[in-house]
C-alpha cells in the first residue's frame, strides 16, 4: 500500500555534499551582498576594508567616510539582525512542525506574534520610545503563549489539539485587541506608527538591538541543535515517544519555551514577519529530507539566507522600502504552494 | 526475564474503571495473546504493562521489581511498545525509523553514531528489510511498516515487545510473514504480548491467551483452555465453532469459525431426527435455550407462534408469555401481552404520546401494572416442555427493568427448552449472558 504522505525525492541521495555546501554557503554569500548592495554604491573592496577598519584603522584611510559609516553602522547590524531573525524563524518553524506533528504550523501557532503586535501597539500608543516598544512586544508575546499553554491545561483530553486551538483563540483575541488599539489611536500620528510596525521592517535596527537578540537567538539555536535528533521521535506522537523512553510533555515544554523566547525576541525587533517559519522547513525537507539531524541545521541556514535576501530586496528594488512582512507574504505564498506540490503532500 | 502484572485496576476518569483486577505473566521466549472486543481494555492494558500508564491498583513487575521504579529510559531498554499502526507525518527513511529505537540507550542530548547505525542495520537484516533501508517509511507496505517497527524494537534491545493489533489491516500473506518472524524471534528468547482481534492467530501462535470482556479477565490460560466455543461466545457475543484436527492422535483445535444464525423451520419439529426435535429431546436432561433473532419486523413473533402451535399439537406443554403487536390503519400502535398457560391477555405498551410511563423506550410507553402481571405469570409458570419469552429488549438488558422474572429464569436454568425473542442488535449481549444458546434466524418464512 502507498500512503499519501510527504516524502523526499531521490536527489538528496545523489549529491548530498553539493547540496550541503550550497545550503551553508548561501547565507555567507547573501550576507556579503547585503553589505554591498544599497542606494549608496560601495565597492566590494570598500566593504572589506570597512569591515576590517575597527581592527586596522589605516585600511580605511582612502575610502570615503560615509561608505565606512554606512557599512559599519547601518548595513552590518541590519544584515546581522536579518541573519539572526531568519535563522530563528527557520529553527523554530522546523521544531514546531515536529512537535505539533503538523507541517502547516510555525512558531506563531501559539499566538506569540499577535501578542507581540499588541504589546508594540500598546507601547506606541502610550510611550513611543523604541526600547519600550521592544520590551512590550517581547513581554506580550510571551504572555500570549503563556495564556495559550496554561489555557490548554484546563482540558484533559487531546492536549496537542487543545493547545493548537488555544493558540489560535489567543491569537485572534490579541488581533482583536490590536484592532481596538488602532481604532483608538491618533490617525495622523500613532496609527501609521502601529500599522508600519505591524508590517514588519528592519529599518530601525542599530547596534544596540543586536546583543540581546544575539544572546537569545544563538542560545535557542544551540539548544535546538543539541536536541534535534529527539525531534524525530517527538514527531511520531506521545505514545511512541514514551515507549522509546522519552518524556514528551516535558521535552515539548522546553521546545515551546525556547522557540517562544526566540520568536518573541525576533518579532520585537522586526515587527510582524510571517511565512518564513512555515516555508523554510519545507524547502529544507525537499533538499535534505525529513531527518531533523540534517533538517534543522539546513533550515537555520536557509532561514538566514532567505531573510537576508528578503531584506536586501526590500531596501533596494524600490526608491522607498517595501515592508518586509508584505514581501515575505507575497513571496512566501507562491513558494509554499510550489514546495507543497514538489513534496507531494496528499491532503 | 519475567514481566508480571498482579491485580491491575485502572480508570481514566473516576468511576469509569477500564481494567478490573487483571493479572498475567510472561517469561522469556513466551508469546501471550490478549483477545477481546473493541473497547474491552486491551490497549489500556498494554500501556499499563509498558509502564506508560500508572495503574490505580495492583502492580506491574519486571523481574520482581516494580516497573514504576524504573526511569523512562531504563524501562524502554526492557519493554518496547509498538502502538497501533499509524502513518507519521514526515517521511523518515526506514533506517531512520529503526534508529529511533536507540533513543533509550543515548543521553538526552545524544544522537546515534556509527555503532547505533550498525545495530539498526543488523535489526533490519534480522527482519529481512535491509534492502529497504533508504526507502521512506511512509511509502512501504503496511506489512513492511509493521516489520520496521519490530526491527525498531530489536534495535531498542528490549526483552519484551508489546504489540497492539500488529496484523490489523494486513492481508493473509503479510499476517503470516509477520507472525512467523515474531515466532522465530520468540524462539531466540524475545517475549511478546500481542493484542489481537484474531482468535485463529492466537490458536496458531500463542503460548497463552488472555480473554477480556469489559475490562475483566474472562479466561487466562493455554489456547486449548481458553479458545473454546462457549468462552469465545461469551467474549465476542457471537456463536463460534472450533474446528479440531487429529494431530499425533490428539484432537487439536486448529481454527475458529463464526456461525451464522441457523435457518430453521418450526415444522421440522415433526420430523423425528431433525435438529429441532433433538433440541427438545436434549432438553429433558439439559436446559436448551433458543434465541430467535432478526431485524424488527422480520416475523420473529410469527416464528415463535408457529412453534407454539406445533408444540401443542405434538402434546408438549407450553408456558411463558408472547407479545403480539396490535395494528391500527396498517401501523403498529400497541403491544399486548399473552400468558400462554391460561390465554389471558393485557395491553402492555402503546406508542409514546406522553412521558408519564415509568418504563419507556424511545418509541413505547409501558403499562407498569401489565408488566408486573407478566412478571408474576413468568415467575409462577410451571416448568413446561417449552418456555416462551417474547421479547427481551433494551429495557431488560440495559435498564434493569421489564421482564426481569424471565431473565432470572433463564439465568437459573429453570426450563427445559426456552425460546426467547431477541432483536439482532442485542444478540451479542444475550450470547455474552448465555453463551451456549442456539441462535435461530427468525426471518424464515414457512
Amino acid at each position: 500500500m502507498t500512503h499519501s504522505a510527504p516524502s523526499t525525492d531521490a536527489p538528496k541521495h545523489k549529491h548530498p555534499w553539493i547540496t550541503g555546501l550550497v545550503i551553508y554557503i548561501l547565507p555567507v554569500i547573501l550576507f556579503g551582498l547585503a553589505l554591498l548592495l544599497g542606494r549608496y554604491p560601495i565597492t566590494p573592496g570598500e566593504v572589506g576594508r570597512s569591515l576590517l577598519s575597527p581592527f586596522f584603522p589605516n585600511l580605511a584611510a582612502d575610502i570615503p567616510e560615509v561608505a565606512q559609516q554606512l557599512v559599519l553602522r547601518i548595513r552590518l547590524p541590519r544584515a546581522l539582525a536579518a541573519l539572526l531573525i531568519g535563522a530563528s524563524f527557520g529553527a523554530t518553524g522546523t521544531a514546531f512542525q515536529a512537535i505539533f506533528k503538523n507541517p502547516l504550523v510555525d512558531s506563531n501557532i501559539l499566538g506569540v506574534t499577535s501578542g507581540a503586535g499588541f504589546g508594540a501597539a500598546l507601547a506606541l500608543l502610550l510611550f513611543r520610545d523604541a526600547w519600550q516598544v521592544q520590551l512590550f512586544a517581547f513581554a506580550f508575546g510571551l504572555l500570549a503563549v503563556f495564556l495559550a499553554f496554561f489555557g490548554s491545561r484546563l482540558y484533559k483530553s487531546s492536549p496537542l489539539l487543545v493547545l493548537t486551538l488555544m493558540g489560535i483563540l489567543i491569537g485572534s483575541l490579541f488581533n482583536s485587541l490590536i484592532a481596538l488599539l488602532k481604532y483608538l489611536a491618533d490617525p495622523l500620528d500613532t496609527l501609521p506608527a502601529i500599522t508600519f510596525w505591524l508590517l514588519g521592517s528592519l529599518t530601525t535596527i542599530t547596534w544596540t538591538d543586536i546583543p540581546a537578540l544575539a544572546v537569545i537567538i544563538i542560545g535557542g539555536v544551540v539548544f535546538l541543535l543539541l536536541i534535534r535528533w529527539r525531534l524525530n521521535i517527538l514527531s511520531l506522537g506521545d505514545a511512541e515517544a514514551k515507549s522509546l523512553g522519552m518524556d514528551p510533555a516535558r521535552s515539548k515544554l522546553w521546545v515551546i519555551l525556547c522557540a517562544t523566547l526566540m520568536t518573541a525576541a525576533a518579532v520585537s525587533v522586526s515587527g510582524v514577519i510571517g511565512w518564513v517559519g512555515l516555508v523554510i522547513p519545507h524547502a529544507g525537507r525537499l533538499l535534505v529530507g525529513p531527518d531533523h539531524k540534517r533538517l534543522l541545521p539546513a533550515s537555520i541556514a536557509l532561514g538566514a539566507a532567505f531573510m537576508l535576501l528578503m531584506d536586501t530586496v526590500a531596501r533596494t528594488v524600490l526608491p522607498g522600502e517595501i515592508p518586509l512582512g508584505v514581501l515575505t507574504g507575497l513571496l512566501g505564498v507562491p513558494i509554499l504552494i510550489l514546495l507543497l506540490r514538489r513534496n507531494r503532500m496528499g491532503w | 526475564m519475567r514481566l508480571q502484572a498482579s491485580h491491575l485496576n485502572f480508570s481514566y476518569l473516576p468511576g469509569q474503571t477500564v481494567l478490573h483486577d487483571v493479572s498475567l505473566a510472561v517469561g522469556a521466549g513466551e508469546t501471550l495473546y490478549i483477545l477481546g472486543r473493541n473497547g474491552s481494555g486491551k490497549t489500556t492494558l498494554l500501556s499499563c504493562l509498558a509502564g506508560l500508564l500508572q495503574p490505580d491498583g495492583g502492580e506491574v513487575l519486571l523481574d520482581d521489581k516494580p516497573i514504576r521504579d524504573f526511569s523512562a529510559a531504563e524501562r524502554a531498554r526492557e519493554v518496547g511498545l509498538i502502538p497501533q499502526m499509524h502513518t507519521p507525518v514526515f517521511g523518515f527513511t526506514v533506517r531512520e525509523m529503526v534508529m529511533m529505537g536507540r533513543a533509550p540507550h543515548l543521553g538526552w542530548l545524544g544522537s546515534p553514531n556509527h555503532e547505533d547505525q550498525a545495530i539498526a542495520d543488523e535489526a533490519l537484516a534480522q527482519v529481512g528489510l535491509f534492502e529497504l533501508r533508504d526507502r521512506p517509511y511512509t511509502e512501504i507496505s503496511g506489512g513492511e511498516q509493521q516489520l520496521v517497527l519490530i526491527a525498531r524494537g530489536l534495535a531498542q534491545k528490549c526483552r519484551v515487545l508489546l504489540m497492539d493489533e500488529p496484523t490489523a489491516h494486513l492481508d493473509l500473506s503479510n499476517q503470516h510473514r509477520i507472525l512467523e518472524i515474531v515466532n522465530q524471534l520468540s524462539d531466540r528468547g524475545l517475549s511478546f504480548i500481542i493484542a489481537s482481534h484474531s482468535p485463529n492467530n492466537a490458536l496458531s501462535y500463542a503460548d497463552r491467551v488472555l480473554l477480556m470482556t469489559g475490562g475483566w479477565v474472562t479466561a487466562y490460560g493455554s489456547p486449548q483452555e481458553t479458545l473454546t466455543e462457549s468462552l469465545l461466545s461469551a467474549v465476542y457475543g457471537i456463536r463460534t465453532e472450533v474446528i479440531t484436527k487429529e494431530i499425533d492422535h490428539v484432537q487439536t483445535p486448529v481454527a475458529v469459525i463464526t456461525q451464522r444464525p441457523i435457518a430453521l423451520e418450526p415444522e421440522s419439529l415433526h420430523e423425528p431426527d431433525s435438529f429441532l426435535s433433538r433440541v427438545f429431546s436434549n432438553g429433558q436432561n439439559d436446559p436448551q435455550l433458543i434465541l430467535v433473532t432478526g431485524l424488527s419486523g422480520v416475523g420473529k413473533t410469527t416464528w415463535v407462534t408457529r412453534l407454539i402451535e406445533l408444540a401443542r399439537n405434538t402434546g408438549l406443554s407450553v408456558s411463558g408469555i408472547l407479545s403480539p403487536s396490535t395494528f391500527k390503519d396498517g401501523r403498529k400502535t400497541g403491544i399486548q401481552v399473552v400468558d400462554l398457560a391460561t390465554g389471558d391477555r393485557q395491553q402492555l405498551a402503546q406508542l409514546r404520546e406522553n412521558d408519564s410511563a415509568a418504563i419507556r423506550t424511545p418509541r413505547w410507553a409501558f403499562d407498569a401494572a401489565a408488566m408486573d402481571w407478566a412478571n408474576l405469570r413468568l415467575a409462577a409458570a410451571e416448568t413446561s416442555d417449552l418456555l416462551v419469552i417474547d421479547e427481551l429488549g433494551p429495557v431488560e438488558f440495559f435498564q434493569g427493568k421489564g421482564l426481569l422474572a424471565g431473565m432470572a429464569r433463564l439465568d437459573e436454568g429453570k426450563y427445559r427448552v426456552a425460546c426467547v425473542v431477541v432483536r439482532s442488535a442485542l444478540l451479542p449481549n444475550a450470547l455474552q449472558r448465555w453463551p451456549n444458546a442456539i441462535v435461530v434466524n427468525g426471518g424464515v418464512k414457512g
